[in-house]
């Protein structure tokens, strides 16, 4: 499904450069479910950006389902994100001048996939629980409602991979303990995840945890 | 959903800001639209003030000068031809003049429209001093004349009455009501014309028929003076075409003041028009400006579309509707400030001229005002488009 082979990742230069990631190599196989964890700074939220395409590399390669992607042209990754990859943020980042289903409907606007949106949107805010709030703009909803949200949008271009950057990082445990085992019955399904967190504890609902310190794989457990 | 919904949507939640960048792209305008208005008012008050300059095509009989010679000798020259013109013709004038009017103005008008003023020149002896005696057609003369004023007394009505140049009636030393003899006719001083400054003010002016009568010139006038009431009239085809059709006339047409008249208008207008394009490019300035910022507030939202599939193009064109949003609007508030502008400041530049909003102009205040928005946002949108994804999601 996903392979990286040798991958780092400068900022700076000179004397002020600093390694975010410092040869990384990692693969990841259709189905699995995937916490990175470890300390700030460590590379994890990088690690994701670099595997979404979202961010260019210093060196190394990167495939996403045989087809190397690190060095496509912007044109070219816009057809990765459409299709292969969906994102969900700590943060959310939802539109706020869009409601709830309109926010789940963006991806298909920007792949001009517009047979049936309508009623895949909803059918998406349904998995995530919120049809009763489709028609409500992003501040009337709480937190983890905008993150159930942000998750229909990742969903609806039928990506099999999902990256998610701390996606509880701003909710109390329980909600954020609700969303998780969302992402849980997602990969049950059979979506790809791999989820960045900082928690332990939540890193423990993934079968393999992969730790990182200063841009470098530390540990890659795979759990009973 | 399609994507100018997105805009849209997005629009009407910032519509502060979309506001105020419209209200740059509606400054240039509005001053352009009001430009355009005052200039369109002034011309036509301008065109009334130029027509002071007198007639603008003057008629006189052919006259050739014949060079006498005798072997090398010259013997000087010989005006050959008449030096009256047959009244008869004024008709045939007159019909040129209009016909030529109608046709370049393209209007079906049956009535009289140039202005056809025949005059009979005479030198005469009243009370022992020389003077020019003038035969004019009452009407059409006054109508040529238009900044004639008379304040003593009034303006000749009847076949007997006068009316007397300035120095004319100083050196006459005579009053409204005063009589005098020409040629043994009697005629009365009905007014004295306000001082002119032209050769009016030495002459005495009877009406024409009066005139041919009692200089026993019936059926006869010295010259015609044509004027032509609209801006740009042909007057040049005018002359051509007397001079073509009327056998032992010559027709001038007085090209300097013609073309004096339509420099001057033009080159106000270029004027103006270029204050209009400088205010135009300060205002692109400054909607360039609020688009930047736009992009910079926007880095993230930016960054979110691209990272949900969002392409360049597609970001470019997010920002070139917004643009036209802002273009509509911009234009529509251009267009009403700036005609409440040319209301307000029109008469006090032209004063007394009649401004009238021109509705005409919407459709170009439009045009203009999107064209602005859109080269505005040109740059703007091309930067937003190069916004990395990763880097724009750090920067939240």
């Amino acid at each position: 499904m996903l392979e990286i082979r040798n991958v780092t990742r400068a900022y700076g230069h000179g004397p002020s450069r600093v390694l975010a990631l410092d040869g990384v190599s990692l693969r990841v196989e259709k189905g699995e479910f995937v916490a990175v964890t470890g300390p700030s700074g460590s590379g994890k939220t990088t690690l994701l950006n670099v595997i979404g395409g979202l961010d260019g590399i210093s060196g190394g390669e990167v495939f996403l389902e045989g087809e190397r992607i690190d060095n496509l042209s912007e044109a070219d990754l816009v057809g990765v994100r459409r299709k292969k990859i969906a994102y969900v943020f700590q943060q959310y980042h939802l539109v706020p001048s869009l409601t709830a289903l309109e926010n789940v409907l963006l991806p298909l606007t920007f792949s001009s996939s517009r047979n049936g949106a309508h009623a895949r949107g909803t059918q998406m805010l349904q998995k995530v629980g919120l049809s009763h709030r489709a028609h409500h703009k992003p501040s009337e909803l709480s937190g983890g409602e905008q993150q159930r949200v942000a998750i229909a949008r990742a969903l609806i271009n039928n990506c099999s991979l999902v990256l998610a950057d701390e996606p509880t990082g701003n909710l109390d445990r329980k909600t954020g303990a609700g969303i998780l085992e969302l992402f849980t019955e997602l990969n049950q399904e059979g979506y790809t995840l791999i989820l960045v967190t900082h928690s332990p504890e939540t890193a423990r609902l993934a079968r393999r945890i992969v730790s990182m310190e200063d841009g470098r794989i530390v540990k890659d457990t795979i759990g009973a | 959903m399609r994507l100018y919904q997105v805009v849209a949507k997005d629009a009407l939640r910032r519509r502060r800001r979309v506001f105020y960048t419209a209200l740059g792209v509606a400054f240039g305008v509005a001053v352009v639209v009001a430009l355009l208005t005052v200039s369109d008012a002034g011309e036509e008050k301008i065109a009334a003030e130029l027509d002071k300059y007198g007639p603008n095509l003057m008629v006189t009989p052919a006259t050739e000068n014949l060079e006498l010679q005798l072997g090398d000798l010259s013997l000087g020259t010989l005006a050959m031809g008449d030096t009256y013109i047959d009244d008869a013709k004024l008709p045939t004038v007159r019909k040129i003049a209009d016909d030529a009017i109608r046709e370049s103005l393209n209007i079906e008008d049956e009535g009289n429209i140039a202005i056809v003023a025949p005059k009979l020149y005479a030198k005469s002896r009243i009370n022992e001093t020389t003077v020019t005696v003038v035969g004019i057609d009452l009407e059409q003369e006054s109508l040529l004349n238009s900044w004639w004023m008379v304040s003593n007394g009034v303006y000749p009505g009847g076949p007997n009455e006068a009316l007397l140049g300035d120095r004319a009636a100083s050196a006459l030393d005579m009053q409204p009501g005063d009589t005098f003899q020409i040629e043994g006719r009697e005629i009365t001083v009905s007014g004295i014309l306000d001082e002119t400054g032209a050769n009016a003010d030495y002459q005495v002016f009877i009406p024409l028929q009066t005139a041919q009568e009692v200089f026993s010139k019936e059926g006869l006038v010295s010259s015609v003076d044509i004027r032509a009431l609209c801006l740009g009239c042909p007057v040049e085809v005018i002359a051509a075409a007397i001079n073509q059709n009327i056998a032992g006339v010559r027709a001038v047409a007085v090209k300097q003041i013609a073309e004096s008249e339509m420099n001057v208008i033009n080159k106000v207008q270029d004027f103006m028009l270029a204050i209009a394009g400088i205010t135009l490019v300060l205002g692109m300035f400054g909607v360039v400006n609020t688009m930047m910022s736009s992009v910079h507030e926007r880095t993230k939202d930016i960054g979110i579309m691209k990272a949900v599939g969002a392409s360049p193009y597609q970001i470019v064109r997010l920002f070139l509707y917004e643009a036209l949003i802002v273009g509509v609007l911009g234009g529509m508030i251009g267009f009403g400030a700036g005609t409440a502008l040319s209301y307000a400041v029109g008469p006090v530049i032209f004063e007394g001229a009649k401004i009238s909003y021109v509705p005409e102009y919407i459709g170009p205040a439009l045009g203009v005002a999107v064209m602005v928005a859109l080269v505005s946002s040109a740059y703007p949108a091309f930067r937003a488009s190069r916004i990395k994804v990763a880097e724009s999601i750090r920067s939240m």
